[in-house]
């Protein structure tokens, strides 16, 4: 691989200053003249139909400015539901934190107490958690047409995935396993609690969002209040994280506006962290069930999966269950039902299909490779994927080199026991690995530069940064084409006014979409300049690229192999990771600095997905136990074992410089390497996520 | 200060969704005169007089009234730490105090941590070692680490760890935020180079 001038050294962020700071604007640090303050009231039911809300209490009180609720607001949020029609105040309201009102007053105080001055009459209906439960007859009817919501073409019935013939694959195996898992519902628990700002001048809109792809809010607010495009404006200069739940238009934001209009005054809608863990969204729970044939050698014939996924009441992601692509198997079936629940919504949470599939697909394949007396390593190098679904070639594939020398550095074989659960100490060590690919896109995006006289360019990019260093990233890029040296790039970032369409940052697009728009924006500038010479005085050059490249006839993947090593307490359950190395084929590496700690980020989150994580609902209420960073047990400085991080550089010929997928491949084998550690540690399989303590206990009782 | 617990303050300004949908019967809208008080604080080495309502909690009277928004508020109820600042030296959760307790102390904020045009080495270290992803945040980990080598000097990675570990990193960057504690400690001071190189 070549050595670049500026991709590929370590790079502080170009921002970082105003990150150490207490200089960088977020979303929720911007304060308008006459500014007016929002709350929102929500159901406390698991599905009721609202008979009758007084809100004339409310009303009379001081300083209350305007109050929506489902009969002074109609407004349907589209992103909130892609099947059915999903309003902003909804009756029935349908889980515990629907929105069943919304007050704008003085100041946040007066807001809040407004919202408890409301009166709501519920007639409370029968609710259903589980997703196989929600299938059942006489289950209750969430949405019109039934649970189980149509898939993407629009019929009902589960998404299906097939290769071969299942029923040919399992004859042709030795051995079939069958077992099933579970996962939980995991909020995203970005630290910045959402909020939105709404400003109308005259007819034109400005949403001060915190939103990870400004473009993207900004079609949708504008297609939601049916309003010209081009009397919307969403800016966003910081934002404190997101992991996939701020990629549209939220609710929030069309609050916020809809009570600005009525008020005359701009107007900042916050939700408490408690509204954020039960009434934006988290990672959809599911129940998978597995039949995997094999061969005596190890060579896999069959994998079949049924899946439920449980999606809320409102279907707002894809459900997925994936993991199945990484194996090379010739007869695979793989049906997955999103069902619609009465639980908080589920959507995007990085990597959004993945760790959960992965879990259970490559516990299963541990506990096979441990039957057949292979090493689980061994397994894997085996029957991992050579070709997209056994058929596409990849553009490049560095999975091999992530296990093997993902392995070396781990040191495999002096940390894994071939037979699990050895010795009679408390205190059991205990070695395992998993493996995962993501989908590593190229796509639609914009980029403008300009270069005045005085040598500085400037690169104009609809990104926002939510904490992956993505301006930086553009920085590097536009730098290395433009053979400058940093120093000389300014980016102009997070305000649809100054800024062309940006894919946003989310499915780990933005070095991959935007960045190579960067680089033919540049290319262009630099052809211009050598014609022209540099603009002289008050002149600029201007370079605009609009890009959409595809590759023909390949997959473009980014792959990854993670090792942890865990000592479990036998007596209290309790479980410490005592190494881990994550090894990552993501192609060339950008900023190999903010590269290594979203690494180092994505693997410690699926640590604790693993470990602590879960929305826990009361059965007999239906309402949600634990919201909250305490309640969820979010990772802390104390949990955080140190990521070893190793980069397996594969010459990608797409892409800026090569450069693949990163943000979410970080997360994907994380749970299973760590679940299947605690396996090699105690010699029992827990199942169901997340593994805590009472489980441990419970499999070696 | 003891005069009301954490949970019954909390209790009191919190909007639980159970709550909030079953309001008092017969209770008054009116809204009752909010009591205030004037405070006198310090506020990153400069004194300050400021009238606040009763019910302000210190992160609200810093962030919405002195215009010092570096502290974030990230739950509002004592759990993740981004509200974190130093009051009389010692690190708090901003969030979990009114303002009217801080009346005759002294309060410092990320914003104070920077003197004469300088960064702390602790500034510092979280650049050039990519402390912050998202951001959001870094000022209650810098602030966490501030006290913590007011009174350790030279801590160790495990030392760092417990002292910070009421910050909660959902970007989940904790190693880089011990690597950046533990290489500010070990920094004999701020260079002159790097602190000309960036002037806060």
């Amino acid at each position: 691989m070549t050595t670049l001038n500026s991709v590929g050294h370590p790079s502080p962020r170009i921002d970082a200053l105003k990150r150490v700071s207490g200089a960088a604007t977020y979303t929720g640090d911007i304060r308008l003249p006459g500014m007016l303050y929002a709350r929102v009231l929500r159901s406390p039911h698991a599905h009721a139909r609202i008979r009758r809300i007084d809100v004339s209490k409310a009303r009379a009180l001081d300083g209350v400015k305007a109050i929506l609720t489902r009969e002074n607001c109609d407004v349907v949020w589209g992103s909130g539901d892609t099947r059915n029609k999903r309003y902003l105040f909804n009756n029935p309201v349908r889980f515990a934190g629907d929105a069943v009102a919304a007050v704008a007053a003085v100041d946040r105080h007066t807001a809040e107490e407004a919202t408890r001055l409301i009166e709501v009459e519920y007639e409370t209906l029968p609710f259903v958690l589980d997703p196989e439960d929600a299938l059942k007859d006489g289950a209750p009817e969430i949405q019109p047409g039934g649970n189980l919501s149509p898939n993407n073409q629009g019929q009902r019935q589960p998404e299906v995935l097939r290769r071969g013939s299942i029923e040919e694959g399992l004859r042709a195996a030795d051995h079939v396993f069958e077992d099933h898992y579970t996962s939980s519902h995991i909020n995203n628990a970005q630290l910045e609690p959402r909020v939105s700002i709404a400003q109308w001048e005259g007819g034109r809109l400005t949403v001060y969002a915190s939103t990870q792809g400004i473009s993207n809010c900004h079609t949708e607010i504008a297609r939601d209040l049916e309003l010209d495009a081009k009397n919307v404006r969403v800016v966003c200069q910081f934002m404190g994280g997101g992991f996939g739940n701020k990629n549209q238009c939220h609710d929030f934001d069309l609050m916020a506006a809809m009570l600005a209009k009525q008020t005359g005054a701009p107007v900042k809608l916050e939700f408490t962290r408690k509204e954020d863990y039960v009434a934006v969204h988290g990672r959809w729970p599911t129940k998978q069930y597995y039949k995997v044939g094999v061969r005596n050698n190890g060579t896999l014939t069959a994998i079949q999966l049924r899946g439920y996924s449980g999606m809320g009441p409102y279907r707002k992601g894809t459900g997925g269950i994936a993991g199945i692509e990484i194996y090379q198997c010739p007869h695979v079936e793989r049906t997955v039902h999103p069902v619609l629940t009465n639980m908080a919504v589920s959507a995007n949470l990085r990597g959004p299909d993945y760790p959960q599939g992965v879990f259970g697909l490559e516990s299963l394949m541990d506990d096979i490779a441990y039957s057949l007396k292979i090493d689980p390593v061994e397994f894997r190098l085996k029957n991992m994927t050579r070709k997209f679904n056994d058929q596409t070639p990849y553009t490049s594939i560095g999975l091999e080199d992530c296990i093997r020398r993902g392995a070396e550095a781990f040191e495999w074989k002096k940390r894994w026991h071939a037979i699990p659960g050895v010795g009679d100490r408390p205190a059991k060590r205990g070695a395992g690995m998993a493996m995962g690919s993501f989908f590593s896109s190229l796509g639609r995006s914009s980029a403008v530069i300009d270069v005045d006289s005085r040598g500085m360019y400037h690169v104009h990019v609809g990104v926002t940064d939510i904490g992956t260093a993505a301006k930086t990233t553009m920085a590097l890029i536009a730098a290395e084409t433009l053979g400058v040296p940093l120093e000389k790039i300014d980016v102009i970032w997070g305000d649809t006014d100054r800024c062309p369409y940006s894919v946003g940052e989310s499915g780990s697009r933005t070095t991959t979409h935007t960045g190579y728009a960067v680089v033919e924006a540049a290319k262009e500038l630099k052809r211009q300049i050598a014609e022209k010479g540099m603009p002289r005085d008050n002149d600029v050059l201007t370079a605009t690229a609009n890009t959409n490249p595809t590759v023909p006839g390949m997959a473009r993947y980014s792959f990854v192999a993670h090792f942890a090593e865990v000592e479990v307490d036998t007596d209290l359950g309790h479980v410490r990771l005592v190494k881990y190395v994550a090894a990552h084929d993501s192609g060339r590496v950008v900023n190999p600095l903010t590269a290594t700690s979203q690494v180092k980020g994505g693997a410690t989150m699926g640590i604790g997905m693993a470990l602590h994580e879960g929305l826990l609902y009361d059965r007999a209420s239906g309402v949600p136990l634990n919201a909250g960073y305490y309640g969820a047990r979010v990772m802390t400085h104390r949990d955080a074992p140190e990521i070893e991080v190793l980069w397996v550089e594969t010459e990608d010929a797409y892409g800026p410089y090569g450069a693949k997928t990163l943000g979410e491949p970080t997360i994907i084998p994380s749970v299973a390497a760590v679940a299947n550690a605690i396996y090699n540690a105690i010699g029992k399989r827990v199942k169901d996520l997340p593994i805590t303590r009472d489980k441990i206990l419970g499999v070696l009782a | 200060m003891s005069r009301i617990s954490r949970r019954r303050f909390f209790e009191g300004t919190g909007a639980g969704i159970v709550a909030t949908a079953v309001p008092v019967k017969g209770q008054q809208p009116a809204r009752p005169a909010v009591p205030r008080t004037t405070i006198q604080i310090t506020v990153n080495g400069a004194r300050q007089k400021l009238e606040v309502e009763d019910r302000w909690t210190l992160v609200e009277a810093l962030r919405d009234h002195l215009g010092l928004t570096g502290a974030k508020i990230g739950c509002d109820r004592g759990e993740c730490g981004a509200c974190t600042v130093l009051l009389d030296g010692k690190p708090v959760y901003s969030c979990s105090q009114l303002a009217v307790w801080a009346d005759g102390r002294s309060v410092e904020t990320v914003e104070g941590l920077a003197r004469d045009g300088r960064l702390d080495p602790l500034q510092e270290a979280f650049i050039e070692h990519d402390g912050p992803q998202c951001g959001f945040c870094t000022s209650g980990q810098l602030m966490s680490a501030k006290a913590l080598l007011n009174r350790n000097s030279h801590p160790t990675a495990d030392e760092v760890r417990a002292a910070m570990t009421g910050n909660i990193c959902r970007c989940s960057n904790y190693n880089r935020y011990v690597e950046s504690v533990l290489a500010a400690a070990a920094a004999p001071a701020t260079t002159a180079s790097a602190a000309a190189r960036r002037k806060a």
